[in-house]
């Protein structure tokens, strides 16, 4: 694969490039070529400084030393619009459509084609055709993005890149919120593209994918490219060793916990359905067990955590809270009864991002910090810093807004509301998206210390492989069905991975 | 008379398939409007004469003039309410310039265009340059313009000169009022710039997704100059026919017309999030809260009640709007 590619001319020739903001050297003489038609992944963790050098690739940052040519033009000062007229064409990781208007007219935002002054349909539907085509992709250009499925509009995005006949188009994550049927669509068009003679940098976590479709990988730490590797030669120990710089290991399963299975269950669900998506689930939580709840986007994962708060009203099945039935879960029904969720979504339906740690952590429960009407300062603050202090949330002070914390700590003050509200079923949505490596592991021990105290606890993860790092449990969804439960030595990624993909 | 219409099979085909519950929007508009008519034909003494439905589109084109503008403007996130000050400005500025300064009929009505132009391009520049929030700065020009009308006139009317030209403004051209007419023209020219023009697209993609707009190399100020400058123009041109069928410039005029007119916005499908709307829709919109203050009028209802009859019926228009697309959203995705 990387023959045909290795005598391709250099499109892109990165030399020495640096760019520091104040007190931080996001990138530090940074230097590689891209050949075109080749596809070179970019690894590294958060803040390696990937997002640093996709900037200033495409002129969003300027680089304070080093240059950057691509086909024989230097970047130099020109900024966006220079980067656009050298064929640099970028695809974000935050998806930038527009969802109230068509296909075409996404694809030509803002560079509509006119006919005798008005807008010219016509053209664009056929442009966008035109690239659908050569892409094999089954998109019509008339649908409103709106209407489309991540995956689809995602491919729009690359589409839409695609058109502006870059030479260098970088792509920012673009599998990371789609399912594995879906990255295969993304990344055939992505091989397509390269094999025009583009060169693609191709940024993602997902090693799985960087083999299939990377010739070679550029790995990043702390600001600096440390190696460039053919992915065909490198196994996947020597690549994560380059992005920890130190030689890890492969992640163990920890210790078997022991979860006594005998009694009432802390939570039933049978039967549930919550259609289209959840169709009959399913399952017991004991306490002091985790169990997780796998499988690809879309298997209605959140859905089931959702009906079990009392969010999504079920179309049928029961949820038992230890031992009893509960005839109408409405939210407040399930809060009082100790169920608390924690969205997938932190941002948008997690944290309240202006307010303090204190007031993030507290809301879920007004009265053990209030005398009567009145909330109290002091009782406030200090249940915020016994459960800063419980949880190792990583904040200046108390009162500092959660929008200024990492993410992975921002997570832990969403899961410390519940604990606040005397929560003993926790239903946790994506815990780990978007936090780094530690965080991770840092969420992983407090969950299992949740569980050690005698929490259950509902673990649901997209990321399958994660799942035998923290679960007792794994049932995978299919198809809205349990469609296998996982435990003790067969719990592992390989047997998670295939229960949720088989067809 | 829609543009929809013009466009080719093909795209009619894909708009209905996902636009389900716009167009079910517009069905149940047209559906009530008819109800209306057939309602009030029945009980209300001379709703259907000819002079009656003449005068209904003189005052829809009141409401329908401004709401062509103020569509854009809500469909591109934001909002603009000072039409009724700024059209009672408007017919005193063309008053007092043509009567009092004697500026001369037609340079009296292009100062009074050029100024609104420029009042409601200082609310979008606000906007835009310093992002005082659109309701801020509206609300700003609906105050000032409002209590400048009424301190250049003493509260009293300016009475207008006699002009050929005035009264064919404010009367009729082959039986129909030129409003009406002024109304209609327009209409279609705004129909147009939003569907085939670069502009017109623009609007949609920034009150749909700013900053996705923005990387697409848009040019965001600009437009939202150019939206308010619109509204402030169109304020002007109602403010000029208002004046010319009154025969005078008042500065009590048009009192609450900016909620008639964001009224008729919503109840056409607009969203006031932004991103979403069509001129159609406005213009059903304009027609459904004529027909009703007209009906209620002829039904003799107290002047009062009147305002709390209509406020009723518009929130239960924008309900039914909202719950419809709900709907259609929620049978999309399944």
């Amino acid at each position: 694969m990387a023959a045909d590619v290795a005598s391709g001319t250099s499109v892109v020739e990165v030399d020495g490039v640096t760019r520091h903001y104040p007190g931080v050297r996001a990138l530090t003489d940074a230097s590689m070529t891209i050949r075109g038609g080749e596809i070179r992944a970019l690894l590294g963790r958060n803040g390696a400084g990937k997002s640093t050098l996709i900037r200033v690739l495409s002129g969003v940052e300027r680089a304070d030393a080093g240059s950057v040519v691509v086909a024989g033009g230097r970047l130099g000062a020109g900024g966006v619009r220079r980067a656009a007229e050298l064929g640099v064409s970028t695809v974000h990781q935050e998806l930038s459509l527009v969802p109230g208007l068509s296909v075409a007219e996404n694809m030509y935002l803002g560079r509509w084609p006119r006919k005798g002054g008005a807008v010219d349909y016509p053209a664009m539907r056929a442009g966008a055709a035109e690239v659908f085509a050569r892409l094999g992709l089954d998109i019509d250009p008339g649908a409103p993005v709106g209407s489309l499925s991540l995956a689809l509009r995602q491919l729009v995005e690359i589409s839409r890149a695609v058109r502006e006949q870059p030479r260098l188009l970088i792509l920012d994550e673009p599998t990371s919120a789609l399912a594995a049927a879906e990255v295969d669509v993304v990344l055939d068009a992505v091989t397509r593209i390269a094999s025009a003679g583009v060169a693609v940098l191709y940024v993602s976590h997902r090693l799985e994918e960087i083999r299939r479709i990377a010739h070679t990988a550029t790995v990043m730490r702390d600001g600096r490219i440390v190696d460039t590797v053919e992915v065909a030669a490198a196994d996947t120990a020597h690549i994560v060793s380059l992005m920890l710089g130190e030689t890890a290991g492969a992640a163990e399963r920890p210790p078997e916990r022991k979860v006594d299975r005998t009694g009432v269950p802390l939570l039933a669900v049978r039967g549930l359905a919550v259609p289209p998506k959840v169709l009959d689930v399913s399952f017991d939580v004991h306490p002091g067990e985790i169990v997780g709840l796998g499988g690809l986007m879309g298997s209605g994962r959140t859905e089931v955590l959702r009906a079990i708060a009392g969010f999504g009203p079920a179309s049928s099945g029961t949820i038992s809270v230890e031992g009893r039935l509960i005839s109408r879960p409405s939210a407040a029904v399930m809060k009082r009864l100790g169920v608390g969720m924690t969205p997938e979504d932190r941002k948008d339906e997690g944290i309240v991002p202006l307010l303090g740690v204190d007031e993030n952590l507290v809301m879920s429960r007004m009265d053990t910090v209030s005398s009567g009407p009145t909330v109290r300062p002091g009782r406030v603050r200090r249940a915020a810093e016994r459960l800063i202090e419980r949880l190792s949330i990583a904040a200046a002070s108390a009162r500092t807004p959660i929008v200024n914390l990492s993410g992975g700590n921002q997570q832990k003050a969403v899961i410390g509301r519940w604990l606040h509200a005397g929560s003993r079923i926790l239903l946790l949505d994506e815990p780990t998206r978007g936090v780094d490596v530690q965080a991770k592991a840092e969420i992983y021990r407090l969950v299992r210390q949740l569980a050690d105290s005698g929490a259950g606890i509902v673990f649901v993860s997209g990321e399958l492989e994660e799942l035998p790092l923290v679960c007792d449990r794994v049932l995978a969804l299919r198809d809205g069905r349990v469609a296998s439960e996982l435990a003790g030595p067969e719990l592992t990624t390989d047997s998670v991975l295939s229960a949720a993909m088989a067809a | 008379m829609t543009v929809i219409q013009t466009a080719p099979e093909q795209q009619r085909r894909s708009v209905g398939r996902f636009a389900g519950g716009r167009s079910l929007n517009e069905i149940g508009l047209i559906a009530a409007i008819l109800v209306l008519y057939v309602a009030l034909g029945s009980t209300a003494a001379g709703f259907l004469t000819l002079d009656n439905q003449l005068g209904m589109l003189r005052d829809a084109a009141t409401v329908g003039i401004a709401a062509w503008g103020v569509t854009l403007v809500i469909i591109a996130g934001e909002i603009d309410i000072s039409i009724g000050p700024a059209v009672a400005f408007s017919s005193v500025l063309v008053a007092m310039g043509a009567a009092e300064w004697g500026l001369g009929i037609g340079p009296a009505i292009l100062l009074t265009l050029l100024a609104g132009t420029a009042w409601g391009g200082l609310a979008g520049w606000l906007r835009a340059r310093f992002e005082v929030p659109s309701f801020i700065a509206t609300l700003g020009i609906w105050s000032a313009l409002g209590g400048l009308g009424l301190y250049l006139t003493d509260a009293l009317p300016v009475v207008l000169p006699r002009s050929g030209l005035f009264e064919v403004l404010g009367g009729d051209v082959l039986g129909i009022p030129t409003p009406a007419i002024v109304m209609v023209v327009l209409f279609f020219v705004f129909a147009y710039i939003a569907r085939y023009t670069g502009y017109g697209r623009s609007v949609y993609a920034i009150g749909g997704n700013a900053p996705a707009a923005r990387m697409a190399g848009i040019n965001l100020a600009r437009v939202r100059v150019l939206l308010f400058a619109t509204t402030g123009l169109l304020s002007a041109v109602t403010g000029v026919l208002l004046a010319a069928r009154l025969g005078s410039g008042n500065g009590g005029a048009a009192s609450g017309l900016e909620f008639d007119v964001i009224a008729a916005v919503v109840i056409g499908g607009t969203a006031l999030a932004g991103g979403r709307g069509t001129m159609l829709g406005t213009l059903l919109g304009v027609a459904f809260i004529t027909v009703i203050g007209n009906g209620l009028v002829l039904l003799g209802v107290n002047s009062f009640l009147q305002n709390v009859v209509r406020g009723v019926i518009i929130v239960v228009a924008v309900l039914v709007n909202v719950v419809l697309s709900k709907r259609a959203r929620a049978t999309r995705e399944t």
